[in-house]
């Protein structure tokens, strides 16, 4: 500070005032110095606001985030950290004496050109933001989109596009808009699911011998049928080569991978077991000159 | 095991002390501990099914101490639900303001624990009777309750119970409607139920079903009757599989 020992001072450099200090800067005056200065306390309420913005996103996350669903908690904590930046920089405009209400027309212009330019950002985040009201997914259901052939596990829904983990384990990345538009179908939210296959015998096997197999090596062999309700059995078609029936049965829903794959199996092993002849087509072929 | 093996004496329930080796048996499993190194134990596991389970269990002492203990039927095939379903083989019959009592065969399974003094960790589970050990459903597939689902018949008395396979309950229906009921089936919740053993029977707490009206509806409310015995109460069956979870994806 030995650049503030003046004349002026009368206690020397240390004893200068703020304002004496900013009138002897050659070309600087006293209006200036507190342009300065509300700037240095301006970027000091800044400062202040996005390590509070920090701090207070990371003890959300630490010790409220766990107990609440992961797409709330990961946009609760976007609103905790953006609303704390927001108001500090309100403090800081209001600490430099900034007339807002001119920025807020401008702004207002500014914000129909962005939008039309921008509509399908937009659009992205609007939707988002339904789909975060709504709620027709959350993270971590197995969904279906029919409409564009996905499958797969929600893992979040974000700002602007929600990822699914394919069962190929590849992620793929879908707009919101895409996504709140589309017909979606929920594998996990009801309490059970249904399998069921198709199984054909021969016209002369005698039905009720070949559901009754099946529904005991079901019993048997397959511990994650549900015995409540039982499964069912529906003669579905008399068909060229054989009766086909339908077997349906129901099972917890996170073991699908459990007994749908698994459920011809076991279909075609009962009817081994009890010598039921499984058709398959035949044709005879006649030659012209005979 | 050749077919010409006398068979082996099934173990029954209780405390036992391994300081080198122990095999324990129940129908169609078979259980061994065995020491490995200082402080350091084997388990191997066969069960029913064939399934295999081996386990290294460190210890803090040169002994180790098991409790075999029956417990709830939840885990087999897999832990998803604590509510249980028993469908009566035969069903009651109540008239207006009428109450009953039945006993019950109700599956269990049983728990293998490491006793440190009282407290108790769960090492093992298995299922003597795994095709009894099916789910069932009460209620719309969207929003019913998945249960344990077994079809039970009546016992006799307390001690009526099949080794291994089934403990006795006892299940008291109160009629307070004003007409008669017919009941066929319970579903409870047996998070709140303990279950005691002595030997190699069992016996669990029993439950209290009152049939009444709230508002203009008839409902079947369900409570734990503890029971009074002086048979051992079995530790409660912790899963304690560490699962690591997925990375949280909040930053």
């Amino acid at each position: 500070m030995g650049g503030l020992d003046c004349p002026h001072s009368s206690g020397g450099g240390i004893g200068l005032s703020y304002s004496e200090f900013l009138q002897i800067l050659p070309g600087v005056g006293v209006a200036d110095g507190w342009f300065v200065f509300s700037l240095l306390i301006g970027g000091i309420i800044m400062a202040i606001g996005v390590v509070a913005a920090k701090v207070t996103k990371m003890i959300f996350y630490k010790y409220y985030a766990p107990a609440l669903p992961q797409d709330t908690a990961k946009n609760l904590g976007k609103v905790i950290y953006f609303g704390i930046i927001a108001i500090a920089f309100l403090a800081f405009t209001s600490s430099q004496g900034l007339d807002l209400s001119g920025l807020l027309v401008a702004g207002g212009i500014f914000a129909v050109v962005i939008g039309f330019a921008t509509q399908s950002v937009v659009s992205n985040l609007i939707s988002g933001v339904f789909l975060m009201i709504e709620k027709p997914a959350r993270h971590g259901d197995t969904l279906q989109l029919p409409d564009m052939e996905i499958s797969g596990t929600l893992l979040d829904i974000g700002t602007f596009s929600s990822r699914v983990r394919k069962f190929d384990g590849t992620v793929i990345r879908i707009p919101n808009e895409k996504f709140f538009t589309s017909n979606i179908c929920s594998l996990t939210s009801s309490t059970v699911r249904r399998a069921e296959a198709m199984v054909g015998i021969a016209y002369k096997e005698d039905i009720e011998q070949a559901t009754s197999a099946i529904k005991d090596e079901i019993r048997l062999t397959m511990p994650f049928v549900l015995a409540v309700p039982e499964p069912e059995f529906r003669v579905e078609e008399l068909g060229d080569s054989g009766v086909n029936i339908r077997v349906l049965v129901w099972h917890p829903q996170h073991d699908w991978s459990q007994v749908q794959p698994v459920l011809l199996t076991a279909v075609k092993r009962a009817l081994d077991k009890a010598g039921i002849e499984i058709p398959f087509p035949h044709r005879v072929i006649w030659q012209a000159k005979e | 095991m050749s077919s010409n093996d006398p068979p082996k004496e099934l173990s029954r329930y209780g405390m036992y002390d391994v300081s080198e080796s122990l095999e324990l048996f129940l129908p169609n499993t078979t259980m061994k501990f065995e020491r490995v190194g200082q402080n350091v134990f084997f388990y191997a596991r066969t069960d029913s099914e064939g399934n295999v389970s081996e386990k290294m269990i460190p210890s803090k002492s040169d002994k180790l101490q098991i409790e075999l203990a029956p417990i709830m039927p939840l885990n087999h095939p897999a832990r998803r639900t604590s509510y249980a379903l028993l469908r009566l083989d035969r069903e009651i019959y109540l008239g207006q303001y009428r109450s009953a009592s039945v006993l019950v065969h109700c599956p269990i399974e049983i728990g293998v624990f490491l006793a440190h003094g009282e407290d108790r960790e769960s090492l093992d589970w298995v299922t003597c009777n795994p095709l009894g050990s099916r789910f069932g459903l009460h209620g719309p597939p969207d929003t019913g309750t998945l249960c344990k689902y077994a079809e039970v018949t009546l016992a006799t008395d307390l001690s009526d119970s099949t080794p291994y396979v089934d403990g006795v309950m006892r299940i008291l229906v109160e009629n307070t409607l004003s007409v008669g009921q017919t009941v066929g089936e319970v579903i409870f919740s047996v998070a709140g139920n303990s279950i005691y053993y002595d030997d190699s029977k069992a016996i669990l707490d029993g439950i209290k079903v009152t049939l009444k009206k709230r508002g203009v509806v008839g409902v079947a409310d369900v409570k734990t009757e503890k029971i009074h015995t002086d048979w051992r109460r079995s530790p409660v069956w912790e899963d304690s599989t560490v699962h690591t979870p997925a990375g949280a994806e909040l930053g």
